[in-house]
């Protein structure tokens, strides 16, 4: 009974962090250049910096995302996601500490505002979530 | 190094290389423009004057701002803002201090524009807010034009009235 309460949570997690990152990814995917401005606001990378990683960022994400749903190489993404929240979670921190009110850039641009504190509240909970799948995935597979 | 970990590292890897290769084919085009520059080559005013494009980086697409970082630079008047809208809405309410270049009248007004702000000029261009294309058209023009630096401001006058900072015209 456990057991399969377990393999139904494990489903649960992967299908709901994985369209999570798939949404993420997409919505970026189609507006390169916002996210870049996303990115630009975080003061933190040089000017070209800024269009490298929303060239890339979002395809890591839609892949991982998709990874994760499929049920392939979920302990991969799940790792490379945790990575991807622990960074996201430094530079919004960042941001606290440099006293700058920007959008996290989390998400659709034009939506509404997300503070630092909210996104980092956010980025602990799917840390989590990609840990506990990376850490189950390892279980099931030895 | 443990088999696992070894596995998981290469998987890891192939996610990375493929997201890189798709990502960089993807976007080939804006990061090359992000890269080498978006001016045409055919662009009287930048190619003439040479003395003043020295060590200059090239400019490229414009890139968008945020309220908090347009606010910051209008603080610090470290920027020029420029009205992209008609001159009726521009007189029912703008940006204190913003200055109109109706993207209709764009053309035609371009050249007293440059005698007024030269080249090194910040500019932050703005419209109707999300929906409106005519501060990235804008943006693309003056970048044409030989201006270096071109932010958007996407949030644009709706956003900047609803959080209450400073207003001309219009409604308070």
């Amino acid at each position: 009974m456990t057991e399969i309460a377990g393999k139904y949570l494990t489903v649960i997690l992967r299908i709901t962090l994985g369209g999570v990152f798939l949404y993420a990814g997409v919505v970026k995917i189609a507006d390169p250049v916002a996210f870049a401005g996303n990115i630009a606001a975080y003061k933190l990378l040089p000017y070209f910096g800024n269009y490298l990683i929303a060239a890339i960022l979002p395809w890591i994400e839609t892949i991982c995302g998709l990874l994760l749903i499929s049920g392939c190489r979920v302990r991969g993404a799940a790792v490379i996601i945790c990575a991807l929240n622990g960074i996201f979670m430094v530079a919004l921190f960042s941001t606290i500490v440099r006293g700058l009110d920007i959008d996290c850039g989390c998400f659709r641009d034009g939506g509404e505002k997300t503070s630092a504190w909210t996104a980092i509240g956010r980025d602990l909970v799917l840390l989590a979530m990609a840990a506990s799948l990376a850490r189950r995935d390892r279980q099931s597979s030895t | 190094m443990h088999l696992s970990t070894i596995k998981i590292l290469r998987e890891m890897a192939g996610i990375c290389l493929l997201a890189t290769f798709v990502g960089l084919t993807w976007n080939y085009r804006l990061l090359h423009s992000a890269w080498t520059g978006n001016v045409p080559s055919a662009t009287p005013a930048a190619a003439t004057d040479t003395k003043a494009n020295q060590g200059r980086e090239p400019a490229a697409v414009p890139l968008p701002l945020g309220l908090m970082q347009v606010k910051e630079l209008y603080d610090r008047k470290e920027a020029t803002i420029v009205d992209a809208r008609d001159g009726v809405t521009y007189s029912a309410g703008h940006i204190t201090g913003a200055v109109s270049l109706p993207i209709a009248e764009a053309d035609s007004r371009l050249a007293e524009f440059m005698n007024r702000f030269p080249r090194a000029t910040l500019l932050v261009v703005y419209c109707n807010g999300y929906a409106c294309q005519d501060s990235r058209t804008l943006a693309d023009k003056l970048i044409a034009a030989g201006y270096q630096t071109v932010f958007i401001f996407e949030g644009g006058f709706p956003e900047w009235q609803d959080a209450g900072y400073p207003v001309t015209g219009g409604n308070p």
